[in-house]
């Protein structure tokens, strides 16, 4: 849906123009951020694991103040508790012992100005990346360099994954959430095209199982950062899993999730 | 109420009936001398009573009134009034000819001042008549004459941006307009994502926007319709008109097939392939054509025949990888026939088709939706005296939805073959509607629709536990789509959901004399079907859905209050009109619903309500060397969704809060200048509040990208909106005395190059890293020139 925005912007792209502008804005209460991505890596024991905790700032403001002074620890349905250790750079919160299992629930919990905040979890699996293809032809115009990473769907269930792709020429990632509607128990595949592209860049493509839960919750932020130009669609501020079990309206902001982790490296032919 | 409304209209109808005296009919039909089309909406005013008719959509009028000797004074835009004595002691049949009131090509008339002037006894209100020429005489984008586009010049007519498609009526959604052509439903009304509209304006003769007072004889949308009759042809000479554009180029051709009986049309337009995107060396296109064909034959003087059709698409391809095709059909035929001189009747069959198409080969897969729907009409027009006039009906219409199809294009594709459920629905409806002229002032006119809707099998349909197909989540305040706990199988036929509505509808007019009075009026509607769309305007790939269980039929009650006044003999009138409505069961979206070939809408839908209220001033100069109109809307829209239960939020806290097309502030100013024969200007000035939008109030990180937090919705508004756009005409002095007529038409839209935005977005920038606001202007200057040619 969103390519054929794109396509919608090419047809106005020819009259339009676009311009960064001024605009002053109404700021809101910093609150909690969690970041709580449990990644377990295909090929490690998964024992290393870093959550992020910071707050919100206004818009336009150029820092993200970290959170420094939190408890930070998951447990696993065995009562099992793994400790999150303040890391070197402010806000992130290691762990070098956590135990992942597929399908075990974990449940986080963070003490943050006196608030307790939890989230309970599932661990996903994640398919692994078959194979790669490059397409120098590639992307609508047929000029693009092109590049598809494949991997099975997983059988017989219903299935969401998460794909986000690093290009060389950008500073932040691309991200995009996949449902095996219409390719169940089929190969799928990320695809990822840009005119920078050349022979010799790396780019890395990470692929992670995910909740439906999380979809649909990956699925409003993305829509939110992307610039759909007058087709966007109204929104409003989406929680994430974290509960604040002290002052339920002091809600925090983000997401706790876990699941096996695929990073396909690939260097531009 | 609805009973007693039967009472009060057979009470009424009654009365009418029994104080009649020996009475004569007069009746006939008005043609253009020029070219025999049928006039509509001509009025036929007979002096000494004050009483009289307008001609219906086919030329066709009656009125019955005691024996005896009268003027008759007929009259019209853009004609020379007709006045003459007629001596009624029998019944008479009598067609008139107008006269073009100025013979230049495609003139606005200017001369004569007696025919713009507003009806004032007739209760008929919110209602805006624009003529062909007058249409043609704005300046336009790109120098395409635009229906839609010129119909936003309008009191309370907006559109949710530049560039954008549809229009709102009075804060309605663009989805709650009827348009019709020659009584053919459109569903999409725009070409090119909505820069131009489907209208092809060299093959309409009429077009008639409704506001509010709707008469019983239009259902099935909410906030207007839009009524737009095709030329039938000229049936004494063969005539070819056509003109060159910068976007496009329209060809018509128009003659009788055997003269003075029958007449075709046949009209073609068709933008430039690869249009916008030959600048860019490659293999695309983005194009657009549509084909306008009636004919009409007049078997006898009781019997008229018309079929017309129409066949519009939008092509739009990027490298074959990305194809994208949508476009509306439409096929109908229609049959005149006169019972007696009092009683016309009308039968049209109607089909019509919407398609959508999309090819994107970079995945593998081709996507086809669609509407299909077969439509039958019975309407009837009994003038049973010049004072008071029966139209009654019935009216069928069977659906059926596509909502989607998706296959893979290829083996390697990946894409599982899949035809989202097809969804059927039958609608159907019965009418009356009494116009009645109770006294010298006062005149009323009321009606009662009847409306039902079937959904009908063949249908698989989702069960949830408590009915409820959208759970809410207490822990994370938000709404999610629940999982059905079974399913119900609905053979062929067979009723799924059924809906009745009485949709009760009256105006009334007080006239102080004959040129100042006051009216009002109360119209209820229901609108059966919903266009699925959460962006700010309809795009093409938006699919309705019918109504079912889960997404109950939209509800609407207007009342509308006016004062009308023609001043300076006429040559200047002023419209002033208030009005409030209150829509029940508009739908929106829980976040980050996906609506994309969603086979289970109602899993992602919430039932709110709407309204609207504002005033709107028209004054329009109808005569002298500068005509115009300057329009006025202060309005607001507004919707609101509250939580089903004390714990749910609802949307926006279950707050109202604006529509994305809401406009405090519209003004419009259309002036015209005839310089002499050989040149005349136009302009349009354009002046509104900005597009409500949602502005961020913060940020946070996550994942390494930054994400905007929102506050309260659509709280902000975009920069106010306005431009200026001029036009000229040349008509060479040389076009006297040939036969072959041509003109230039050299426009510039944003004169001032006025950057409005049409949108502002707020994205991390990709190398920075930091946050930004972007504006989006669409249209700056554009200049434009169109060479027209007729003969």
């Amino acid at each position: 849906m969103k390519k054929i925005f794109l396509a919608l912007i090419i047809v106005m792209a020819i009259f339009s123009c676009e311009k960064v502008i001024d605009v002053k804005l109404n700021s809101s209460e910093p609150r909690l951020v969690v970041e709580a991505s449990i990644n377990w890596l295909n090929g490690t024991d998964g024992s290393q694991q870093t959550i992020k905790l910071s707050t919100t700032a206004d818009y336009f403001s150029n820092t993200i103040p970290p959170v420094t002074n939190a408890v930070v620890f998951i447990t696993n349905s065995d009562n099992q508790q793994f400790d999150f250790i303040q890391g070197e750079t402010p806000g992130t919160y290691e762990c070098s012992n956590f135990v992942p299992f597929l399908n075990e629930t974990y449940t986080l919990t963070i003490v943050y100005e006196g608030e307790t905040y939890t989230s309970t979890e599932k661990l996903l699996n994640t398919p692994t990346v078959k194979r790669v293809e490059q397409k120098n032809d590639g992307g609508f115009l047929g000029e693009d360099i092109e590049v598809k990473f494949f991997y099975d769907d997983i059988q017989n269930e219903t299935n969401q994954y998460l794909l986000k792709i690093k290009d060389p020429y950008k500073v932040i990632p691309e991200y995009g959430v996949l449902e095996d509607r219409f390719f169940e128990n089929n190969e799928m595949f990320g695809l990822y095209f840009s005119e920078d592209l050349k022979t010799g860049d790396t780019i890395n493509f990470t692929l992670n199982g995910i909740s439906l839960n999380y979809f649909n919750y990956m699925n409003i932020v993305l829509s939110q950062v992307g610039n759909n130009g007058p087709f966007t669609p109204a929104t409003s501020t989406t929680r994430g899993n974290i509960i604040n079990q002290t002052n339920f309206d002091n809600f925090a902001l983000g997401y706790f999730r876990l699941s096996k982790t695929e990073i396909k490296e690939y260097i531009v032919q | 109420m609805p009973k007693k409304n039967i009472a009060v209209i057979l009470f009424l109808f009654f009365t009418s009936l029994f104080f009649s005296q020996e009475k004569k009919t007069i009746s006939g039909i008005v043609y253009d001398e020029m070219n025999k089309e049928t006039l509509i909406g001509v009025s036929i005013t007979i002096k000494e009573t004050k009483t009289g008719v307008t001609t219906n959509e086919y030329g066709f009028y009656s009125l019955t009134l005691p024996k005896g000797n009268y003027t008759i004074l007929i009259s019209i835009i853009g004609y020379q009034p007709l006045e003459e004595k007629i001596d009624l002691t029998s019944d008479i049949k009598k067609n008139f000819f107008l006269k073009i009131s100025n013979k230049v090509l495609d003139e606005v008339t200017v001369s004569t001042n007696s025919n713009k002037r507003i009806n004032v006894r007739k209760p008929e209100m919110s209602v805006n008549k624009l003529s062909i020429q007058e249409i043609k005489e704005m300046p336009v984008l790109l120098g395409e004459v635009d229906i839609i586009k010129s119909i936003l010049t309008l009191p309370g007519v907006t559109n949710a941006g530049e560039g954008q498609s549809g229009f709102n009526v009075r804060g309605g959604g663009a989805d709650q307009n009827l348009i019709l052509l020659d009584e053919s439903t459109i569903y999409n009304s725009s070409h090119l994502f909505g820069l131009f509209s489907v209208f092809n304006p060299d093959a309409i003769k009429d077009l008639k926007l409704y506001k509010g007072g709707i008469p019983a004889r239009y259902g099935g949308r909410l906030s207007s319709v839009l009524d737009i009759y095709q030329k039938e042809g000229n049936k004494n000479e063969f005539h070819f008109n056509g003109g060159i554009g910068l976007i496009s180029s329209r060809a018509l051709v128009e003659g009788p097939i055997v003269k003075e009986k029958g007449s075709f049309v046949v009209a073609a337009r068709g933008s430039y392939a690869h249009l916008f995107l030959k600048l860019v060396d490659n293999p695309n296109s983005a194009y657009f054509y549509d084909l306008n064909t009636k004919l009409s034959y007049s078997i006898n003087e009781k019997n008229n025949l018309f079929l017309s059709g129409y066949f519009g698409r939008d092509v739009f391809s990027l490298n074959q990888n990305f194809v994208n095709t949508y476009g509306n059909a439409v096929f109908n035929l229609r049959w005149n026939h006169l019972f007696s001189k009092k009683l016309f009747s009308n039968l049209s069959l109607i089909y019509s088709d919407y398609y959508y198409g999309l090819t994107i080969d970079v995945i593998g897969f081709n996507w086809a939706s669609g509407i299909k729907n077969y439509n039958l009409k019975y309407d009837f027009k009994h003038y049973v005296s010049d004072k008071f006039k029966l139209n009654y009906g019935i009216h069928f219409n069977y659906y059926n939805f596509n909502p989607g199809k998706i296959e893979p294009t290829k083996a390697s594709s990946g894409i599982n073959e899949e035809q989202l459920e097809r969804k059927y629905a039958l609608e159907s409806a019965a009418y009356i509607d009494i116009e009645n002229q109770l006294s010298e002032n006062i005149s009323v006119n009321y009606g009662l629709r009847f409306s039902s809707f079937l959904r009908l099998g063949q249908q698989t349909y989702n069960v949830y536990e408590n009915d409820q197909p959208v759970t809410y989540n207490s822990n994370f305040l938000l709404y999610e789509s629940a999982q059905p706990i079974g399913t119900i199988f609905y053979k062929k036929n067979e009723v799924i959901a059924q809906f009745q509505n009485l949709e009760p509808r009256f105006s009334i007019s007080y006239a102080f004399n004959d040129d100042e009075s006051i009216k009002a009026s109360y119209n209820r509607m229901s609108q059966y079907l919903h266009l699925i769309s959460n962006t700010q305007s309809p795009t093409p790939l938006d699919v309705w859905t019918p109504s079912d269980k889960y997404l109950k039929p939209q509800l609407l009650d207007q009342i509308a209050i006016g004062y009308y006044k023609n001043f300076k003999d006429n040559s200047y009138t002023l419209e002033l009109e208030s009005f409030y409505k209150k829509i029940k069961n508009r739908v929106d979206y829980i976040d980050g619903a996906n609506l994309i070939a969603n086979e289970a809408i109602e899993r992602v839908v919430l039932n709110g309500n709407a309204r609207a209220y504002g005033l709107e001033t028209m004054i329009r100069k109808n005569s002298g060397k500068y005509t115009g109109w300057i329009s006025y809307t202060l309005s607001r829209t507004e919707q609101q969704v509250k939580g089903r239960t004390p714990i749910e939020t609802g949307i926006n806290n279950g707050n109202w809060y604006k529509t994305g097309f809401d406009k405090l502030h519209n003004l419009s100013v259309v002036a015209n200048y005839k310089l002499n024969e050989k040149w005349r200007f136009g302009s349009t000035f354009t002046f509104q509040t900005g597009q409500p939008v949602t502005f961020p109030t913060g940020q946070y990180e996550y994942e390494g990208i930054t994400i905007p937090i929102y506050g309260a919705r659509n709280e902000s508004n975009l920069p106010l909106y306005h431009h200026l756009d001029v036009s000229a005409t040349l008509t060479p002095r040389k076009n006297k005395g040939r036969k072959w007529q041509s003109e230039w038409v050299f426009g510039i839209y944003n004169i001032y190059n006025r950057q409005n935005a049409a949108s502002i977005t707020f994205r991390q920038n990709d190398e920075t890293a930091l946050n930004e606001a972007i504006r989006l202007s669409i249209f700056g200057i554009v200049p434009s020139a169109t060479y027209n040619i007729k003969f």
